[in-house]
């Protein structure tokens, strides 16, 4: 070693180590983050208004992100859900009259929303986390702020609306799909009529209520966690990368705490 | 009418990327940056507009402290300060003529109609009014920039910031856009800030050059000051040496 590079050398190991950040810093900072693009989403949506087109434009293309997706998921999802339904309660009373209907209050209350958010997340979160981030890394969204354009109000809010609106038109499509896989399979396998299957006796409206709010509620999380995630980019195409993942990963999470936190409330405000 | 920078420190999580930047701009001037890669030459252009907000020290802008305004406040700054970013950066979207419509829309209010006519002349002043209605996937990477360069100056700014403007242009439309900017100092008093690795640009339009290294103004001065300097660092830098004391 030269002298001189065993004097950068020493120089480098004099300095200060760096400070570390705990995660738990790092997961508030980013709740924060959240919560800002949160208010400022809600914000623009009621006060502003909006480039012609652009939620159109995002309608479009979630929709063309997802439907198909979404129809043949929930289909398996929903038949598999009820073979094993039926599987079980075989065991117990080898009564299948109550299937469908247990099986539907099931579904509105939560599945159709809960299980269908999640390959939802994973196709519209990606998405808008790929687009938003590849924006702010090659400064678009810069851009955006030098011409007096804020970007959530820009980019944000017409994925935000589009994804609630869509979100909720798939996901009870799914719902539906999943119904009709289910009554497909238990006539099939277990001999159930299909004017038996469809059983509405035990569905309330409170299960309607609750069921349509978690969709609205799942759509807006994904657009909102996803955005977030892709405004914060940084560093080329693999931070778009890092920023796809956490965007997904986010959305997951974000649902499960959710469905955790509306479940609970549910049963005491609309009680099953 | 000066721009102050006054002690600046930035850092990234661990990375620290300013480290006390202290410099003025005068009215009028084309003021050149230069510095290697990834030292911070546009990180520190973008704390003047607010597009980054500095850890510590102060901007002035015409005798105004504006580091600490709000989004909403800084508007009223891009308006007198444009910039022409590093990558282009056009609205993928858009039209090459609704990006330049779009700064007169949101900052001077006009409608879509009137930012339309306004923004073909716009591009009619960079020689790109054939590619008006094209989208910015379509035309190449110097034609993008030319865009871009008409984006930043629809609203007449006082202040520029050219974040290497002459990258990814042909000899030719970089030398135009060397002879764009001076002219918009000498003729219309406009005072530029430019980043640039470009010598031939540094050379031919620079009033003042600041070099940037390892967080800090290694030196500012003149072109004749750059060309007789005994600085090794320097010297390595504008030579372009391989093998020198310059340090990444
Ligand atoms: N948002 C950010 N988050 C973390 N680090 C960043 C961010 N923006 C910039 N940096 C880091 O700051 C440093 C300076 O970046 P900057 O883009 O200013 O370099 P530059 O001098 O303009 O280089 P170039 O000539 O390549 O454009 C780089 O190391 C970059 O990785
Ligand atoms: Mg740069």
């Amino acid at each position: 070693m030269t002298e001189a590079a065993a004097q950068t050398l020493d120089a480098a190991t004099d300095e200060p180590p760096l400070p570390k950040r705990s995660a738990l810093t790092d997961m508030l900072g980013e709740l924060a983050d959240l919560w800002r693009v949160t208010l400022d989403t809600l914000f623009y949506t009621f006060n502003h208004k909006r480039e012609k087109g652009a939620v159109i434009t995002q309608c479009y293309a979630i929709g063309n992100r997802s439907l198909f997706f979404m129809v043949v998921t929930m289909g398996f999802i929903g038949a598999i859900v009820v073979y094993q339904i039926g599987i079980q309660t075989a065991r117990i009373i080898p009564d299948m009259s109550l299937v469908g209907a247990t099986y539907v209050k099931l579904l509105i209350r939560d599945l159709a929303a809960s299980v269908g958010a999640m390959p939802l997340a994973t196709r519209v979160g990606a998405g808008i986390a790929a687009e938003i981030g590849s924006m702010v890394v090659t400064e678009q969204t810069d851009a955006l702020r030098m011409s007096a354009a804020d970007p959530v109000d820009y980019l944000v809010v017409p994925r935000f609306l589009a994804s609630v609106l869509m979100g909720t038109s798939i996901l009870l499509i799914g719902g539906a799909v999943a119904y009709f896989a289910g009554m497909l399979i238990c006539n099939l396998s277990f001999d159930v009529n299909p004017y038996v299957y469809m059983n509405f006796s035990m569905v309330t409206s409170g299960d309607c209520i609750l069921g349509f709010i978690k969709c609205l509620v799942y759509g807006g999380t994904i657009a909102l966690v996803s955005s977030q995630r892709g405004l914060r980019t940084f560093g080329g195409s693999e931070g778009v990368g890092r920023a796809t993942t956490e965007a997904v990963v986010g959305s997951l999470f974000a649902i499960i705490t959710l469905n955790l936190i509306m479940s609970t409330i549910g049963n005491f405000l609309l009680p099953a | 009418m000066t721009i102050t920078f006054r002690n600046i420190h930035k850092a990234f999580g661990p990375k620290k990327v300013l480290q006390g930047v202290s410099f003025t701009v005068r009215d009028g001037e084309c003021f050149f940056i230069v510095g290697a890669s990834g030292v911070g030459k546009s990180v520190l252009i973008k704390h003047l507009v607010g597009l980054l907000r500095p850890d510590d020290g102060d901007i002035f802008l015409d005798d105004t402290e504006v580091s600490r305004l709000t989004e909403r406040e800084f508007y009223e700054v891009r308006k007198k300060c444009a910039m022409v970013f590093q990558s282009s950066t056009l609205f993928d979207s858009m039209t090459c003529e609704q990006n330049v419509a779009l700064p007169l829309r949101k900052h001077m209010g006009l409608t879509m109609k009137d930012a339309l006519t306004e923004a073909r002349e716009r591009l009619s002043q960079v020689h790109m009014s054939h590619f008006a209605t094209a989208y910015p996937a379509e035309i190449g990477d110097g034609m993008r920039k030319r865009v871009a360069i008409a984006r930043a100056l629809t609203l007449k700014p006082s202040y520029v910031l050219f974040d290497e403007p002459t990258t990814s242009l042909d000899p030719v439309s970089a030398r135009r856009t060397d002879v764009m900017i001076r002219e918009l100092c000498d003729q219309f008093g406009v005072t530029s800030i430019v980043v640039s690795h470009d010598l031939v640009s540094i050379f031919g339009i620079a009033d003042r050059i600041a070099m940037l290294y390892q967080g800090n103004v290694r030196l500012l001065g003149t072109r004749e000051d750059f060309k007789n300097t005994d600085d090794p660092v320097v010297r390595q830098f504008m030579s372009g040496e391989a093998e020198g004391p310059m340090q990444v």
